[in-house]
């Protein structure tokens, strides 16, 4: 059996997706470290190792995310803004938006039907509206990134966050909890807060009814349903929305072999 | 002598007057460490949140020791005006010149003559310093010719030459002979095959990289906007006339009308436009991107050095999306 790969350095994991010829995938994720070739190489090795399968029958490798050029063994690199859009249109038929928000950056993309890409957006030079700013948040409030997104789906209602610079709204966030401001409030407010930012982008692209959620942000309930609330739409979520990246960069090797 | 430009004036009346105009924009960005110089510049007191070219200009002015300055207080940044009043301060001399907003003939004549008397010169000297620089200026014209219709030059090349029309190297006959050798020596290349071709719509970058990475990533820019403005490329006889068609201080539908009309032309794929941090310009890009039925992609740029991780990713992408759609 043959295959493509596809890797996803990102800012904080590595992803490695293997695509067979008869349609199936295998995945893995790992932290990406301060070491993006040493993780790459390890995503790699796992995921043949899940397909039981050696590097061999790999026929082409895209490298994707800010890594993308500390993969030694791809053959092509391509932007994660590419490789999401191609991924996302794998999983759903008929999107026009891609939301992908990773730990260093948020990302709306236009697609077209076949998942190419006609315009995006990037967030500004900063972590606001991205997984660290939510990383950063939940350390604050001393909670995992799981608990503080439970916390929030419990709450009634949203404390106010203004700032967005992490910063800032980590001094905001002491000040509330300072004042006694109830945590599933604080939690709520801020993911709110980040789904304003983004929902901002998405309004600055041609509005399409079917938008899909992709990065590891998107594993977080509460993100999902702060973005719905704010967008007035039902995001459409695959199932491992962390590997989207890395499955659009396996298919992009794919298409490229075909290509030749 | 030096006179200092913070950006284009009739250069014909300082040439003129015999003394050499040097555009403090090109002074500060080909200096040998222009972040040192913007560093300089905030260390005295220039705020974080201001313009990386002010900063540049106010500390080149005082590296390179340049006494006097012409400064426009109308059409360009309104920066410039505190940049006047500490050059002031610091005892250095300005004249400033102001593009009339209205695009008035009359005002734009008044203020041509004033530059004029105040560099003690008269018409005649000055139409004859147009014809020595207009016979520069077409070579300038040309190399933007085979930039973009016979594919020999590239758009870093098509920018270098364009932007240093705006004082000419301080020696017009120099760089004519400069850019004469340099059309003989691309005639002879093969022409390049850019699989996207590009605009570069704004000020010139305060970026070391741009071109070279969208060369890099298989583009090429075949319009350099404001850098083809500052070689003048009308066909007039009267200075007046010249400096009333040049586009750059005036409004932005007057510079759209120019835009759109090269784009089309030169048969682009997408637009770069490219904006200063802290620059009113930036408001612009609401207007370029209604007007234009183009992609475009806007870059922000701060402070001198490469194109940073976060730009070049976005540089990366629009081209991918490009390609795609050129293909598709």
């Amino acid at each position: 059996m043959e295959g493509w790969a596809g890797i996803d350095v990102g800012s904080r994991t590595t992803k490695a997706v293997l695509l067979l010829e008869d349609g199936s995938w295998f995945s893995h994720v790992v932290l990406t470290g301060a070491d993006p070739q040493g993780a790459a190489e390890k995503c790699f090795k796992v995921v043949l190792d899940k397909a039981g399968l050696d590097q061999n029958v790999v026929l082409e490798v895209v490298a994707t995310g800010y890594g993308r050029r500390r993969v030694p063994f791809a053959h092509r690199q391509y932007t994660e803004i590419t490789c999401h859009a191609k991924g996302a249109a794998f999983f759903f038929r008929d999107i026009q938006t891609v939301i992908d928000m990773g730990g260093q950056d948020a990302k709306v993309i236009s697609v077209d039907g076949a998942g190419v890409v006609v315009d995006f957006v990037m967030n500004d030079k900063c972590a606001a509206g991205t997984g660290r700013f939510l990383e950063v948040m939940a350390q604050v409030l001393e909670l995992s990134l799981e608990e503080m997104a439970e916390e929030a789906l419990r709450a009634k209602e949203a404390a106010s966050i203004s700032s967005m610079c992490t910063v800032f709204a980590e001094s905001e966030v002491i000040s509330l909890i300072a004042e006694g401001v109830p945590r599933d409030k604080i939690c709520w407010g801020l993911h709110l807060a980040i789904a304003k930012r983004v929902a901002a982008m998405v309004r600055r692209l041609p509005q399409g009814k079917n938008v899909a959620f992709t990065g590891g942000v998107a594993k977080n309930r509460a993100m999902r349903k702060a973005l719905e609330q704010i967008l007035g739409v039902k995001l459409l979520v695959p199932e491992d929305p962390q590997v989207v990246g890395a499955l659009g960069a396996a298919l992009l090797a794919r298409d490229g072999t075909r290509c030749k | 002598m030096q006179v200092g430009l913070t950006t284009t004036v009739p250069i014909e009346v300082i040439y003129a007057s015999g003394k050499t105009p040097v555009d403090l924009n090109n002074l500060f960005i080909t200096s040998e460490d222009p972040e040192k110089l913007v560093s300089k510049a905030e260390r005295v007191g220039f705020p974080r949140n201001t313009c990386g070219w002010i900063k540049g200009i106010w500390a080149v002015v005082h590296e390179k020791e340049i006494k006097e300055v012409v400064a426009v207080t109308q059409g360009d940044c309104s920066n410039t005006h505190a940049l006047i009043e500490v050059f002031e301060f610091q005892g250095i001399k300005v004249f400033p010149f102001a593009y009339p907003f209205d695009r008035s003939r009359e005002l734009l004549k008044a203020q041509i003559e004033r530059m004029m008397q105040h560099f003690g010169v008269g018409w005649e000297e000055v139409k004859k310093q147009k014809e020595r620089l207009d016979r520069i200026r077409a070579l300038a014209h040309e190399i933007d010719r085979m930039c973009y219709e016979d594919g020999l030059v590239s758009g870093y090349e098509d920018h270098l030459f364009l932007v240093n029309t705006s004082d000419m190297k301080g020696d017009p006959e120099a760089y004519g002979r400069q850019m004469e050798a340099f059309i003989s020596m691309a005639r002879r290349r093969k022409p390049f095959k850019e699989e996207v071709r590009l605009a570069y719509i704004g000020v010139p970058p305060i970026f070391s990289d741009l071109y070279q990475k969208v060369e890099e990533l298989g583009g090429r820019v075949v319009f350099n906007e404001i850098q083809r403005q500052f070689s003048m490329p009308f066909s007039t006889d009267d200075l007046v006339e010249q400096y009333l068609l040049y586009t750059y201080p005036y409004s932005f539908s007057y510079r759209l009308a120019d835009i759109k009309k090269e784009i089309a032309k030169r048969q682009v794929d997408g637009i770069i436009h490219y904006v200063q941090a802290f620059c009113f310009r930036q408001i612009q890009d609401l207007i370029l991107r209604k007007e234009v039925k183009l992609p475009v992609l806007t870059i922000e740029g701060d402070r001198p050095g490469a194109l940073d991780a976060r730009t070049l990713i976005r540089l990366e992408a629009f081209l991918e999306t490009l390609r795609a759609k050129k293909w598709s």
